[in-house]
């Protein structure tokens, strides 16, 4: 079964995307900010990472430079964020983003792209 | 190892912290060239009323965080009319962890932040309406619940309206039900829309 992590610090939104990758049949761990989300990098394995960017501590940017800086196995990650402007999209990609959406994320919209940085293709 | 560099640390601290301590002596060491003399410069401007402009300044330029996190502090502690304007101009930098340190300052000044509250939740922005909601999650004032209920009657971005419900969830009360069935409507093709203010409502029934 594939892993995914959700780093977002809203709980309503956690459980939102939570409800939609269990039910399309992946496991879900979630982290509430970038060094909740880096903690967990270093003890598990995941397949995919969603990150949000506004999050107190470290943000979803620091969190993904910091990740893909650091000699562990790499996953791809998509950010997911209610800023729509483009320097932010450019700045999500440097950090180290496969994939940027804005929110909110409809849930087909979700899982086509989720299926798509996991490698299932046939989606 | 970790020791010695700690003992070096403490070292400098302490050397930077004989300077002059004086008011206009303290804003001139917030550029000092050393990030612990700026550390001490800021923490101990909280005794200098009129200081707001030069750590403004200063935080504007300032790159290291540990130094913008006690400017920011300072900044709260003074908490007089300037101040306040400095965190809300940082509302609307590009630096995201500036802008959350920006929120976390300005969710302590409750008394201070409530007289903006309604022009910042009606800012042209909506990343500073988003940021401006961000603040009442824990700002203790009475009025929380009817800033959110204001907003999701009549907030037109989705994901503004969206934090809005989020704390909902969380604070709101029958008084808000009403607002929370009519934002299901008018947004009735956003499926999250729909989930959060389901769960807020849910929340609401069961309190």
């Amino acid at each position: 079964m594939k892993r995914i992590l959700i780093v977002d610090d809203a709980a309503t939104v956690r459980l939102y995307h939570r409800m939609i990758l269990e039910e399309a049949g992946y496991q879900v761990v979630e982290a509430i900010n970038g060094i909740e989300a880096m903690e967990k990098s270093l003890q598990e394995s995941f397949d995919l990472y969603i990150v949000d960017i506004n999050m107190p501590k470290q943000d979803g940017y620091g969190f993904l430079s910091d990740l893909r800086g650091r000699d562990l196995p790499q996953a791809p990650a998509l950010m997911i964020s209610t800023e729509a402007a483009a320097n932010d999209r450019k700045r999500a990609y440097i950090a180290g983003a496969n994939l940027y959406l804005v929110k909110p994320v409809k849930p087909t919209e979700l899982l086509t792209h989720c299926r798509l940085l996991l490698g299932e293709a046939h989606a | 190892m970790p020791f010695v560099k700690q003992q070096q640390s403490e070292t400098i601290g302490q050397d930077e912290r004989k300077r002059v301590r004086d008011c206009a002596s303290l804003e001139l060491q917030l550029s000092d060239q050393n990030p612990t003399a700026r550390r001490w410069a800021a923490r101990d401007l909280a005794s200098c009323p009129e200081s707001s402009a030069a750590l403004v300044e200063q935080l504007q330029q300032e790159s290291d965080s540990s130094v913008r996190e006690i400017i920011l502090t300072t900044l709260t502690q003074l908490g007089d009319e300037l101040a306040v304007a400095s965190l809300v101009d940082l509302l609307r930098s590009e630096d995201v962890a500036l802008r959350n340190e920006a929120i976390e300052a300005m969710k302590l000044l409750p008394d201070e932040v409530a007289p903006i509250m309604g022009n910042l939740l009606k800012d042209p922005d909506p990343d500073v309406r988003i940021s401006a909601v961000n603040i009442l999650e824990s700002l203790r004032h009475p009025h929380v619940e009817t800033w959110l209920k204001e907003v999701i009657e009549q907030d037109a971005h989705v994901n503004v309206c969206a934090t809005a419900v989020d704390l909902l969830g969380e604070v709101g009360t029958v008084y808000s039900r009403e607002a929370l069935e009519n934002l299901k409507i008018r947004f009735s093709n956003e499926p999250y829309i729909s989930f959060a203010t389901d769960l807020a409502l849910k929340r609401i029934r069961l309190a």
